[in-house]
């Protein structure tokens, strides 16, 4: 049948390769969906990890680009307390300008009639945004929805507050609690990402009422003319008079990705990691077909086929097992992603408007379903070498080595000397450039996958030397299958290898990073035994209007006394900053643990006095500045003159931080406002008892919180661990997906070579003799990835610390942990061996007539 | 000497919904240092014989001894000591450990009874010097030819000095002079050690070399019907 869509490819119809495939998936339906399966487990592991990586920022591009609409530029705030709204009348006057619209956004708590709090960015909005062509129009759809005074929240804020529309909640903004009603509950869809986001959108004059903050805007966002943007930049740079920015309209995106860069290149490596992980799976999956492919093209052999038309049937069966696998995989990735990997961290909502809907882009999926096929193509080759020349067509037959290619005798050492070599590279490398770091942890990851063959070479040799000493019958049949050094077993252990090396090296860098974190924000809290705060904001930096609540607090009965702490957020460049304002009377304003370069004594001394800063090492390093270099923070009063008295880590807050004494805060950010009270008692009072003074002496209409150092240092630990979540999420999955798969990888090497294991029994060995061997075998390979995997974990975990204390600024002591790796050792095998105990037994049952010839 | 003894011996195996009678009233008795084929086409039930012989099945009915002991009344444990101690099997497919010295694959039987691997090879050299294969004792299977091969297999069969020879197909994957001079090997062993070897085979030719052949056909004896059978015996 000739016809355009009935091609012959090789001299083969289409029709006919899909018919050879139909007839293999019924005949070896099981083994295809085994291999499918295991296909499809690693382009989900590789998909999830990456869509999880990615999600991040994508939600918060997709908001950000919803509120700006069609801005280019916008003025911006220095402060919470934003500018006078005047200018939005004065920038619409100015030449070149489209339209402007003003925005005002501020962090508050919503709780639910049942008192279910959940901090979220306000924002307030006019009508003015319709001409921007941002979410106002797009979204709301303003011919249909009309603006109330109510609040309009996303579903996933109502959920979690416990409302509904027309239902009445309580807003707390700068410490003062307003009721409030809920006008909209947005629901995805149609809302999409602004549905799934921890905002709430008001009217500009209902946000002004709920803040406090009358008359005045955080934002105006500008839309100029066609071709006028450098003359509306120059003309809104004259308006703002150096006390408000001029900046992108989508700044907000630039300063989002500098501050998750640490977290987003350490979930690089995990994803590189997850790939090479994902990739092993599928290869090791679509190995358990090996035998019975190579069958397969000894008969087609046989009946005259020559090899370019094997070649294209087995590539188009890899293919059509490849795709449909990988969608398998996308299908189950994205869930996995959604289900366990997609959580913001808390720390970064407060700063920035990161929503919780999941982003899966084209070249991810892409990407992913790239490693399923090309895992599934190149195991397809393995059957295909029995087509080099010279090859008897019916070699196979006679061939029982059971799946994967035996390495040539010399590739082992070969493959050791690059080992080394690349190990003295990335030592190299990444010792004269720390920002090489990430790829080194890759390269280290091939490392540990290059230097299997020769363990597996020297274990057979050392288990050997046993066997010569310790009668055994299990240790020469394990000696055996070691020296088959196969492509199968390189790529069984080196999961175990992958798995751990992952493990080890990331989980350590974070164990060390919250190590360093927890001791930071110890010395941070440690200047007060009661924080009133806003509540709910882990880095202090809401401001509260409450006049009289220092002074109500220093009447308390047990306060000894009352300090005012003030601090917020200043985009100073590409780096949304973290400042850090304390009164004169802390005792430890600098956190000695975290001071890199400066006298601590000197330096507290002068950030006291005012004028002077301690600010934090990737700051100082960007502008090239050292104790005692003069340098400026962009403030709502203008350029503020300071000097580096001390420079630091980044106290746990990516972009880095500035610590300054409130003194210079107060006259260069023109507020009295404080975003904390710090408070400390008198002798003998305890802190419950001191805390429930406070809370008295504040009132119950105050929107504050007081918390006991502990509590609120509880608070900034869990903080911490929320914010690595994915990190933890992602090294459990990993070690679960690597036992698994190396649990039913070795199960499969196990049952195809029930023959052999079958002849044994013939021989006189029993079921139990043959399971043993098995598990000592398992055990063996599974211990050589492990250990492999253990010392490039350690080592990479040396280099991973090294690199966030060099490249992002982080407190991270880099401290060993044998007992983590040892667990993780321990967890993998574990599961491992108790997964392939039941198909070791079963395959150590076969019955001794598979081994005879009938 | 030993004795392999098989009296009406009778196995039947359930295949879907229908019974296939593997062996139906076989009778046998191989003396020592006699060594005897048993003849028959694929399917016949020979291999069923091998294993009743080896304690690898037990029969339905009759019975199968050795040296007066009968091996369907052997426990799993005995019956794995029997053929671990007892028994020597030569494969059609060899089943030797690839990447491991022909000296290490004939100590597997001696291993697998509390032999260290050094006691081992001290035994098993010098029956894979028998074979003629003691140069070439450290190579691999892979480094050898099928007929090396084969005798690897042989050495390792016999490196526990068993009582008792069983061979399938030995000659299956060998050429006929290769094939021809395995057989040789094993008939001599029976007879110089004067133990009963029973050998599987579907090869006419074989049955030129033993002292005995012995046709299956469908389960039964069939001894002298087979015209075939009649102008090779010796």
């Amino acid at each position: 049948m000739k016809s355009p869509l009935n091609p012959a490819i090789a001299g083969v119809r289409l029709s006919m390769l899909a018919h050879l495939y139909r007839a293999r998936l019924r005949s070896h339906a099981v083994q295809e969906l085994l291999a499918g399966s295991g296909i499809a487990v690693g382009v989900a592991l590789v998909l999830g990890v990456l869509v999880a990586n990615a999600s991040l920022t994508g939600s918060a591009a997709e908001l950000v680009d919803q509120l700006v609409g069609s801005a280019r530029l916008q003025l911006a705030a220095r402060s919470q307390q934003g500018f006078d709204q005047q200018l939005l009348s004065a920038t619409r006057a100015l030449p070149g300008v489209a339209a402007a619209a003003p925005v005002l956004r501020e962090n508050i708590a919503v709780l639910g009639p049942h008192g279910r709090r959940q901090s979220v960015q306000l924002i307030g909005v006019t009508a003015a945004v319709v001409r921007l062509g941002g979410f106002a129009t797009r979204e709301l759809g303003l011919g249909g929805f009309r603006f109330t005074s109510g609040l309009i929240l996303p579903a996933s804020v109502a959920d979690a507050v416990g409302t509904e529309p027309g239902g009445s909640v309580t807003v707390h903004a700068f410490g003062t609690a307003h009721p409030a009603t809920v006008a909209v509950v947005l629901k995805s869809p149609p809302f999409g990402v602004l549905a799934a986001s921890p905002v709430a959108v008001t009217l500009l004059s209902s946000a002004q009422r709920l803040t406090g903050l009358q008359g005045r805007v955080t934002q105006v966002l500008v839309r100029p003319r066609p071709g006028a943007d450098r003359l509306v930049a120059a003309e809104l740079s004259r308006l703002a008079a150096g006390r408000v920015s001029v900046v992108a309209a989508d700044q907000e995106l630039s300063l989002l990705a500098q501050a998750v860069q640490p977290n987003d290149e350490s979930t690089t490596l995990f994803a590189a990691i997850s790939v090479m992980v994902g990739f092993l799976l599928a290869l090791n999956a679509m190995l358990l077909t090996v035998p019975e492919r190579r069958r397969f093209v000894a008969e087609l052999r046989m009946q005259g086929y020559d090899w370019r038309q094997i070649v294209v049937l087995l590539s188009f069966q890899a293919t059509v097992l490849g795709v449909a696998a990988s969608a398998v995989g996308v299908l189950l990735g994205a869930e996995l992603s959604r289900a366990f990997l997609h959580r913001i961290p808390a720390y970064l909502t407060t700063a920035f408007p990161i929503g919780s809907q999941q982003t899966l882009q084209l070249g991810t999926v892409a990407l992913a379903v790239g490693c399923g096929v090309l895992a599934t193509m190149l195991a397809s080759l393995s059957p295909a070498l029995d087509l080099r020349p010279g090859r008897a067509s019916d070699a196979v037959f006679r061939d029982r080595s059971g799946g994967g290619e035996v390495l040539a005798p010399g590739t082992p050492t070969k493959l050791a000397v690059l080992c080394l070599a690349l190990l003295v590279a990335i030592t190299a490398a990444v010792l004269i450039a720390p920002g090489l770091t990430i790829v080194g942890g890759m390269a280290l990851a091939l490392a540990a996958l290059l230097v299997i063959p020769s363990m597996f070479a020297r274990a057979a040799r050392v288990l050997r030397w046993a066997g010569e000493r310790v009668p055994s019958s299990s240790l020469i049949i394990v000696v055996s299958e070691l020296r088959a050094v196969t492509t199968r077993s390189v790529a069984l252990a080196g999961i175990a290898a992958l798995a751990v090396y992952g493990s080890v090296a990331i989980g350590g860098a974070r164990a060390d990073l919250l190590r360093g974190l927890d001791t930071n924000f110890t010395e941070y809290l440690h200047t007060a035994q009661l924080w009133v705060t806003t509540g709910g904001n882990d880095l202090t930096t809401n401001a509260f209007e409450a006049p009289g609540a220092a002074s109500a607090v220093a009447h308390a009965p047990g306060v000894a006394s009352v300090r005012v702490y003030q601090g917020g957020f200043l985009d100073v460049g590409r780096r949304r900053m973290w400042i850090v304002a304390r009164p004169p009377g802390d005792a430890t304003p600098i956190p000695a643990s975290q001071l890199l370069r400066g006298n601590l004594r000197q330096a507290t001394r002068l950030v006291r006095g005012g004028g002077w800063a301690a600010i934090s090492q990737g700051f100082a390093s960007e502008h090239h500045l050292a104790p005692g270099s003069r340098f400026t923070l962009p403030t709502p009063s203008g350029e503020a003159p300071l000097r580096v008295a001390a420079i630091t880590t980044n106290l746990g807050w990516s972009p880095g931080a500035v610590i300054i004494s409130s003194l210079d805060y107060r006259r260069y950010w023109q507020t009295a406002q404080p975003s904390a009270l710090e408070v400390n008692l008198r002798p003998g009072v305890s802190e419950a008892a001191g805390r429930r003074a406070v809370v008295q002496a504040l009132g119950p209409s105050a929107g504050l919180g007081v918390q006991t150092f502990r509590e609120r240092q509880a608070q900034y630990a869990a903080d911490s661990r929320q914010g690595l979540y994915a990190l933890s999420e992602i090294t459990s999955l990993l070690l679960i997906a690597a036992a698994l798969a190396v649990a039913s990888a070795l199960s499969a090497a196990i049952w195809q070579r029930r023959a052999r294991l079958a002849s044994l029994k013939i021989h006189g060995y029993d079921t139990g003799q043959l399971w043993r061997a098995l598990l000592l075998e398992s055990t063996i390979v599974l211990g050589i990835g492990c250990a492999v995997g253990a010392l490039a974990g350690i080592y990479g975990h040396a280099l991973a610390s090294r690199w966030l204390r060099l490249q992002t600024g982080f407190p991270a002591p880099f401290e060993l942990g044998l007992g983590r790796v040892l667990l993780t050792l321990a967890l993998l095998a574990a599961i491992a061996l108790a997964v392939i105990a039941l198909p070791g037994l079963l395959a150590a049952r076969s019955p001794a007539r598979a081994s005879l010839q009938e | 000497m030993s004795t392999l003894e098989l009296r009406d011996v009778v196995k039947h195996y359930a295949s879907g919904i229908e019974t296939v009678k593997a062996v139906d009233g076989v009778s046998l008795s191989i003396a020592g240092g006699e060594f005897v084929a048993l003849y028959g086409p694929s399917g016949s039930g020979k291999t069923t014989l091998l294993m009743l012989a080896a304690a690898l099945a037990t029969p339905d009915s009759g019975t199968v001894s050795f040296d007066g002991r009968i091996l369907g009344e052997l426990s799993e444990r005995d019956s794995a000591l029997y053929r671990r101690r007892d028994v020597g099997f030569v494969f059609q497919a060899f089943h030797l450990m690839p990447h491991t010295s022909a000296l290490d694959n004939a100590t597997i039987k001696l291993t697998g009874d509390g032999c260290t691997l050094r006691e081992g090879r001290r035994r098993a050299l010098p029956w894979l010097e028998r074979v003629g294969l003691g140069a070439r004792a450290e190579h691999t299977p892979e480094q050898l030819s099928m007929g090396e091969r084969q005798r690897i297999a042989i050495a390792r069969a016999l490196a526990n000095e068993p009582r008792l020879l069983l061979a399938d197909e030995p000659t299956g994957n060998l050429d006929s002079k290769r094939g021809h001079e395995i057989l040789v090997l094993l008939r001599d062993i029976c007879h110089e050690r004067g133990i009963p070897g029973l050998l599987v085979t579907h090869d006419l030719d074989a049955a030129a070399l033993v002292d005995r052949v012995h046709t299956l056909r469908d389960g039964h004896m069939a001894d002298g019907t087979d015209p075939e059978l009649a102008a090779t015996s010796p």
